[in-house]
């Protein structure tokens, strides 16, 4: 960020505040998303040094994924949820200040990195402790249910939340235009076995390992918001417990980080609503075969020469295996 | 006709390189490309290696639209095949990208 601003962003920050004397002493760009950029931000006012995060759009944004100023709001309602996020403090609209929408919320510790924390037995106060906060975690979210003029971004629930993601993912694959039989061959079995719809409730959409910040109390921050949507909040379970995101640690079917059964406790207790295992094991095809089309047209991105990147390029590979996986979780529906 | 080592060879000895010499060396930020080379050298050497004839070619984007239409599903004369046939498609394909995921 240069001096300019910096500038800005120190006068916009002052007001927003009511400190004129705040000042920003680091603002250090993190390692981060391909959609959006966030920035650390060590900033000292008249209650003392503050740790915040600025978060904000990158150049290359997904049409799929929600502007900062949704996922804002998102922040926001998980919050008063009781939901661990970070706390969300200030939302600039005006894209004059440093260039685009940025929002602030507070900087929390842990880790979040994926092939490290499923390592980590001792996280969270040990697996079984971990997975329990974690079913916590999704069923506080899924208390957020419509209507809420809040969220009104996120449009009309859909009638059944199942079909829709089917027919969303068949267009992608449609328009990306490279025929995948095997994907065909999971959607056409997940729409025979679909199970009926259920009330929606708010989905976070990509509540996986990898985006949960923990540390060695348990969750310190639920991130990345950007894909929520109203659904079945079977959906979250399921994506969570999905093979393809347990970073290899495949016997902890909760993310690689605990234990299914566990994580069905924490929800059950606090939700005071029964897990319908079929129902997640039903949403845990659809991940797979979500997870497979997001990596297919990401690396389109590569290929068409949009954004040639190694990254890219390699995350293209994961679709064999994800199909491999998809034809046994197809079996018998 | 072309002269030895060929691509598998040179790639596998690269790879050796970059991992056993190179990467140690690295500043711990470098890590994770140094890994990705290291990734996408064992696949192309892979592919290359790969025997694509093992699985007959089929029209995929008709495959896709008989799949999707339900002309293939269980109870169909064509459903046991056509699964066969998906899996050889699939063990294939993540034999190149990723053998692991094939146990």
């Amino acid at each position: 960020m240069d001096e300019a601003r910096l500038t800005r962003l120190r006068d916009w920050l002052a007001a927003a505040s009511g400190d004129a004397s705040l000042r920003i002493e680091q603002a250090q760009k993190l390692s981060g998303g391909a959609i959006q950029q966030n920035w650390a931000l060590d900033v000292e006012t008249i209650a003392g040094a503050q740790r915040w995060v600025l978060r904000t759009d990158s150049a290359a944004v997904l049409a799929v994924s929600l502007p900062r100023t949704a996922e804002y709001a998102l922040l926001k309602a998980a919050w008063d949820a009781g939901v661990t996020v970070p706390e969300p403090l200030f939302l600039c609209e005006d894209p004059g200040v440093t260039g685009a929408p940025f929002f602030i919320m507070r900087r929390v510790g842990g880790t979040a990195l994926g092939p490290r924390v499923v390592k980590d037995a001792a996280l969270g106060g040990g697996r079984e402790q971990l997975a329990r906060a974690l079913g916590r975690e999704l069923a506080r979210i899924h208390r957020i249910r419509p209507p809420r003029p809040d969220l009104a971004f996120l449009g009309a629930p859909p009638a059944d939340a199942g079909l829709a993601v089917i027919a969303t993912l068949r267009g992608r694959l449609d328009a990306a235009g490279t025929p995948r039989p095997a994907i065909e061959w999971g959607l056409r079995a997940a729409e025979r076995s679909a199970p009926p719809p259920v009330p929606p409730v708010l989905v976070h959409n990509d509540f996986r390992t990898g985006n949960l910040m923990l540390d060695a109390s348990g969750v310190t921050g639920v991130l990345d918001w950007e894909f929520a949507a109203w659904g079945d909040g079977h959906a979250d379970l399921g994506w969570l417990c999905a093979k393809c995101w347990r970073f290899g640690n495949v016997a902890q079917e909760a993310g690689g980080l605990g234990p299914r059964k566990a994580l069905y406790a924490g929800y059950e207790t606090e939700s005071g609503a029964t897990v319908d295992d079929a129902r997640v094991r039903w949403w845990e095809l659809m991940a797979h075969l979500r997870w497979a089309v997001i990596a297919a047209d990401q690396a389109q991105r590569h290929l068409s020469g949009e954004e040639r990147s190694l990254e890219l390029a390699l995350t293209g590979h994961i679709v064999p295996e994800l199909e491999w996986e998809i034809l046994f979780l197809s079996e018998g529906r | 006709m072309l002269e030895k080592p060929d691509g598998p060879d040179l790639l596998a000895t690269a790879r050796e390189v970059l991992l056993k010499e190179l990467l140690p060396a690295l500043p711990p930020d470098k890590v994770f490309a140094a890994r990705m080379v290291a990734n996408a050298m064992a696949i192309a050497a892979r592919e290359a290696q790969a025997d694509t004839a093992a699985v007959p070619a089929r029209d995929l984007a008709q495959l896709s639209r008989e799949i999707r239409a339900g002309r293939h599903d269980p109870g169909t004369p064509t459903h046991d095949a056509m699964r066969t046939w998906l899996r050889d498609y699939a063990r294939l394909r993540a034999g190149v990208s990723a053998p692991k995921a094939l146990g």
